[in-house]
């Protein structure tokens, strides 16, 4: 019993946010099982009614010249079958819209948060198959509400209900659907789930491992192909595969044999209330009439267990996603802050006596540095130094734990990052485009330039000549992550979008990186001119790699975390 | 193959997908047959079943009998019942099993299509994107095949056994049934067809919404820092809701079908009832229906539901034919993108014997919608050369390794690669597969010894790393396992470089992303890599790249700058 105990308390746990998005939809969702139930009734009482009305009639037959009514049985039967077609129409398009408004729900959600996240936690979690794996985490959680919770809890009240209207005409019958139904309904939703639940939840990792394994086939193709190893790595494709497929069959099996044990028992219920009816029958305890109806009612049971088996064989695939969706977007405490006014003036930026430790590492220690309105200055380390962090610092990705950082007169540390970042045109070391046109890629960095704004800028990063030359022009699209630009040409597009964001203070992080010696210089010039007047942080390997500075610093590595020294 | 089946199956090419998915069916045949085999025999299991029940009514109500003698027949109906569980668990499993097949072979199609395509052409597709056709959208295919496929014939086969049986009994009755069922096929195709056209919109409108997703999380920092989270965030949830309202458009026509069907069927049923009831009562005088009695009114009204349960099912299946249609339609133009003709003679085998290591005679090559990239163009290189490849970004270097590498071929001239094993190349953005550290190096020497990992790890300057890593070569890499910096991941891939008995050895801005320390190790793990023999062809900025070639080749606008590219390094120094 302990096993099951704690494997219900893992379930809650991992459910239990997901309940409460749920929750906020509670009048549709009953309103839906009503549905679902009014659906079940009709379908009992279509039956029932039949059986009933037939066996009925032919009694009435047999009993010679007796006044029979057709008409009310007939116009229940009627009326019953046009319910169900109704009620079954309306219930799949009622709850559909709400799984896809639940579904919605989540994805706005899940996003608002991962866009609260701050710089170390997301850094944790970059590559595409993260990103992968949450979409299909949410479209899992779907299952939640029209397969896990609705169902169940509609069939149980059927099989109650029914057993309960049973007992009114042959109490023994009651009981026998009592103790026939009600565990192979445990069968079906605890049983299913605690026989499906190892398969079900590795499946979901298997699944996973698979998507890996094809991101890997496509991006290390060159790799691949150039060494003939394209066979050894399809070995290790076709053994996760392998996994999964015996996965899926081992769990379509048992679904199988859950829906063979429900249509045993159903018809074996049916047999039983026939026979206990026929001995009823001798003692005229019940007209036949009503062990038909009897009979045929249990039949319909079926009708509202048959999804069960799926849904809950598949439960520990439904707890596994919940589980890592609330591991990948656990909150991290808001940042908030007051709010900057004033103009658009270069500001000053200065660091006092910062430090920064990290996973139990000091990366920066002591650090010192003022930038006076309007100047320009370098920092210079090698990469994994800590010049990012000292950029990630001044936009507020995090709080240093020594030292505080002021952005004119304020600390930093109280200003809301999002008031600060308004200032701040940040070009980070990699250049993040999106799968989006040149122009939407330009225009993150100022919605409302025009089109010769556009150009403009492109002008001045070198890149004018080359856009004009394609045959879509501005409306080009870059492909994923850039990927249809080469390496120099992303970056420059990068820093062109920085450039337009045209902020008084402005951090470059290795601006010049991947472009080809002649290309940088006409790069540079430019960036000097439009530096004039702009408070600047440039990060950089090497100084020649920066366009002219008022002052340069080294950033220099030290056990106790990198210190900034000056350079001639 | 599947090309082949395809184009034999042109003769209906009102819809290439279903004839594609046809196709994909030829090798599960005998599953498939034991899916029918198992589906008919639940069929007659329940016509057992079923007379069996009202043969027990009837005689207990009009023969007066009771359970004494009844209870063998209570038992052929209890053996009737069985049977019935027993063949619908075979018929799910044998689905089943149809359907898993089917999944592995269309896996292997792709990727054999993925690796047919080559690097080049891949480069602009989401690798997200193609994983999960290869994934998911495969997954889409199973109900398909698993469910839909074999109920299509069961839905045919099984009501007109039972339809033969009403008419036996009675074919009054059996005409009743027979009023509403032609109706359903054709509302059916009806609603089918424009459910389908639907779907497919819908299958574009999930690629879309999870390609958009996947996009803005990726880029979640830089929207962070232009202060654009808010707006994403709304974006994201108005794509969300967009994508209700079609799924909705979708999944009202798809319920309508099913609702359609059930209305028929139950009104199919109670118009049975209602005259079987009559005639018990022999209100009516016309045809067969004073010939009922209790069994057979029973038994045909046992049997009216039966008859549209087949129908009912295949509707419930519907949906794993659209979104089977559905998946088809993006995997077979996946399948379907040309391959040109030429990509076969890429392959780095020479046409006429070869002494130089690479060969280009007056190569030329462009890219799909753009200009010429490269050519006309000429090159040599002696086995044992460093060659320098030097140009401003975007002049061509990539193609040129890309073409000797055999990615793409060339659009004119010829391409010879000495023969011999494999050819190492390394790029910016190392490959680094889920597994241990072992299995990323005998990516490439599969049989290579753990000695022979160590000596590779030592030359690309992974000693120290190695000898502080807790499980040795059996270090996990990759999402789940030790992060590498990009600085080590580019040493993991030079080690495979040392490691490979490859000949030629292609670097692509091997340098480009890297500290200067690193840069220091990388470089001199390409002089002994140079010194050991081994022909390099190396497209860089970097000085000391430039340095150790015998001769540093310039390339501008796709073609060869016959001086020595001394200015190149000149404006590197400055």
């Amino acid at each position: 019993m302990s096993p099951l105990a704690t494997g219900v308390t893992h379930l809650y746990r991992s459910l239990r946010p997901w309940l409460g998005v749920l929750g906020a939809r509670r009048g549709r969702l009953w309103l839906g099982a009503a549905l679902m139930l009014a659906t079940l009734v009709s379908a009992l009482g279509l039956l029932s009614l039949s059986g009933w009305f037939i066996t009925a009639t032919a009694v009435a037959a047999l009993s010679l010249p007796v006044f029979f009514d057709v008409f009310a049985p007939g116009s229940g039967v009627r009326a019953f079958a046009v319910a169900r077609t109704a009620s079954r129409y309306l219930e799949r398009l009622y709850n559909h819209d709400t799984v896809l408004r639940l579904l919605a729900d989540l994805r706005g959600g899940v996003f608002a948060r991962l866009v609260r996240l701050d710089a170390r936690t997301l850094s944790r979690a970059r590559a595409a198959q993260w990103l992968n794996r949450l979409t299909a985490d949410i479209d899992t959680l779907d299952n939640l509400y029209l397969r896990l919770l609705a169902p169940p809890l509609v069939a149980l009240a059927a099989i109650l209900g029914f057993a309960l209207f049973a007992m009114l005409f042959l109490p023994v019958a009651g009981w026998l659907l009592l103790v026939l139904l009600v565990p192979l309904w445990l069968v079906l939703t605890v049983g299913c789930a605690a026989w499906g639940w190892r398969a079900s939840h590795r499946r979901v990792d298997r699944q996973e491992a698979l998507r890996v394994r094809a991101v890997e086939q496509v991006e290390g193709l060159a790799e691949l192909t150039a060494y003939g190893a394209l066979e050894t790595h399809l070995g290790h494709w076709r053994s996760e595969e392998q996994g999964l497929l015996d996965d899926q069959r081992l769990l379509g099996k048992r679904t199988a044999a859950a829906n063979a044990l429900t249509t045993l028992v159903i018809q074996l219920a049916a047999v039983g209330v026939l026979a206990l009816g026929l001995a009823a029958l001798s003692s005229a305890a019940l007209s036949g009439a009503q062990m038909v109806m009897l009979t045929l009612g249990t039949l319909a049971v079926a009708e509202g267990l048959g999804g069960l088996p799926m849904a809950f064989t598949q439960l520990g695939a439904t707890q596994r996603a919940a589980e890592r969706l609330n591991a990948q977007t656990a909150l991290t405490p808001e940042r908030a802050g007051m709010t900057l006014q004033g103009g658009g003036a270069a500001p000053s930026l200065v660091y006092r006596d910062v430090g920064l430790c990290q996973g139990g590492r000091w990366v920066l220690r002591g650090v010192d540095l003022v930038l006076a309105p309007g100047q320009q200055i370098a920092v210079i380390g090698a990469s994994g130094s800590g010049k990012s962090t000292l950029a990630q610092l001044a936009v507020r990705a995090f709080d240093p734990d020594i030292g505080d950082l002021r952005f004119d007169d304020h600390e930093i540390a109280e200003l809301a990052p999002e008031s600060l970042r308004a200032r701040i045109g940040y070009l980070t070391q990699r250049s993040e485009l999106f799968h989006d046109t040149l122009a939407a890629n330009l225009r993150m960095g100022d919605p409302a330039a025009s089109d010769a704004q556009l150009w403009a800028v492109l002008e001045q990063v070198d890149l004018r000549e080359w856009a004009e030359a394609l045959p879509q022009g501005l409306a080009t699209w870059v492909g994923e992550q850039g990927r249809q630009l080469s390496g120099g040409q992303a970056r420059r597009v990068a820093l062109a979008r920085v450039m337009l964001r045209n902020s008084p203070l402005v951090i470059l992080d290795e601006p010049l990186s991947g472009l080809d010696a002649q290309t940088a210089q006409v790069v540079k010039k430019a960036l000097s001119h439009w530096l004039a007047g702009r408070t600047a942080l440039l990060l950089a390997h090497e100084p020649a790699a920066l366009p002219a500075c008022d002052s340069c610093w080294r950033l220099v590595p030290g056990a106790q975390g990198a210190a900034l020294q000056p350079m001639s | 193959m599947s090309r082949a089946s395809r184009s034999g199956s042109s003769s209906r090419p009102r819809n290439p997908s279903r004839a594609w998915l046809e196709a994909q069916a030829t090798a599960i045949r005998p599953w498939h047959r034991r899916a029918l085999g198992c589906g008919l025999l639940a069929a007659l299991a329940t016509l057992v079943q079923l007379g069996g029940l009202a043969w027990i009514v009837a005689q207990a109500m009009i023969a007066g009998q009771g359970i004494a003698e009844l209870w063998p027949a209570l038992l052929v109906v209890g053996l009737a019942l069985t049977l019935r569980a027993v063949a619908q668990w075979g018929q799910e499993v044998s689905g089943q099993a149809c359907g898993l097949a089917v999944k592995r072979a269309v896996r292997a199609q792709l990727l054999a299509k993925l690796h047919a395509l080559g690097p080049v052409r891949l480069a602009s597709r989401h690798s997200a994107g193609l994983a999960s056709q290869l994934v998911d959208q495969v997954e889409s295919l199973e109900g398909y095949y698993a469910r839909f496929r074999p109920q299509v014939m069961l839905a045919l086969a099984v009501p007109l056994l039972y339809l033969a049986v009403v008419l036996w009994l009675n074919w009054l009755a059996a005409v009743w049934l027979l009023i509403a069922a032609p109706l359903i096929p054709l509302f059916m195709a009806l609603i089918g067809m424009g459910a389908q056209r639907l779907n497919e919109a819908q299958f574009r409108a999930v690629t879309r919404l999870s390609g958009h997703f996947l996009d803005r999380v990726r880029g979640i920092t830089t929207l962070q820092l232009f202060g654009l989270g808010e707006r994403a965030t709304a974006e994201v949830s108005d794509v969300a809701h967009d994508y209700r309202r079609r799924s909705m458009r979708t999944l009202r026509v798809a319920f309508l079908s099913s609702a359609v069907l059930e209305f028929f069927a139950a009104v199919s049923v109670a118009v049975v009832a209602i005259y079987i009831g009559l005639g018990l009562l022999g209100y009516i005088d016309y045809g067969p229906a004073g010939e009922l009695d209790l069994f057979s009114g029973l038994f045909i009204l046992l049997l009216a539901p039966e008859f549209f349960q087949p129908l009912r099912t295949l509707s419930q299946h519907y949906h794993d034919r659209a979104s089977a249609l559905g998946a088809a339609e993006g995997l077979m133009a996946l399948l379907d993108e040309p391959v040109p003709e030429s990509d076969s003679a890429a392959a780095p085998t020479p046409s006429a014997p070869v002494t130089a290591a690479v060969e280009l005679e007056a190569v030329e090559l462009s890219h799909v919608g753009r200009q010429r990239v490269l050519g006309p163009l000429s090159l040599r290189v002696e086995t044992g050369e460093v060659v320098a490849l030097v140009g401003p970004s975007g002049s061509g270097k990539s193609s040129l390794l890309q073409l000797i590498a055999g990615f793409v071929a060339a659009d004119r001239g010829r391409v010879a690669v000495a023969p011999g094993a494999a050819i190492a190349w390394l790029d910016q953005r190392p490959l680094i597969i889920q597994g241990t550290l072992a299995e990323n190096l005998r990516l490439v020497a599969p049989t290579a010894s753990d000695t022979a990992l160590h000596e590779a790890l030592e030359e690309a300057g992974l000693g120290d790393w190695l000898r502080a890593a807790a499980y040795g070569l059996e270090t996990p890499l990759g999402e789940r396992g030790v992060g590498l910096s990009g600085g080590e991941g580019q040493r993991l891939a030079l080690a495979r470089i040392f490691l490979s008995p490859a000949r030629l050895v292609l670097l692509d801005e091997p340098t480009a992303a890297l500290d200067p320390e690193t840069e220091r190790v990388v470089v001199a793990a390409l002089q002994r890599l140079a010194a050991s023999g081994r022909t390099l062809l190396v497209a860089t900025h970097h000085p000391a790249l430039m340095a150790m070639a015998d001769r540093v080749l310039a390339l501008d606008d796709g073609r060869l700058i016959t001086a020595p590219g001394t200015p190149w390094q000149e404006a590197s120094n400055s």
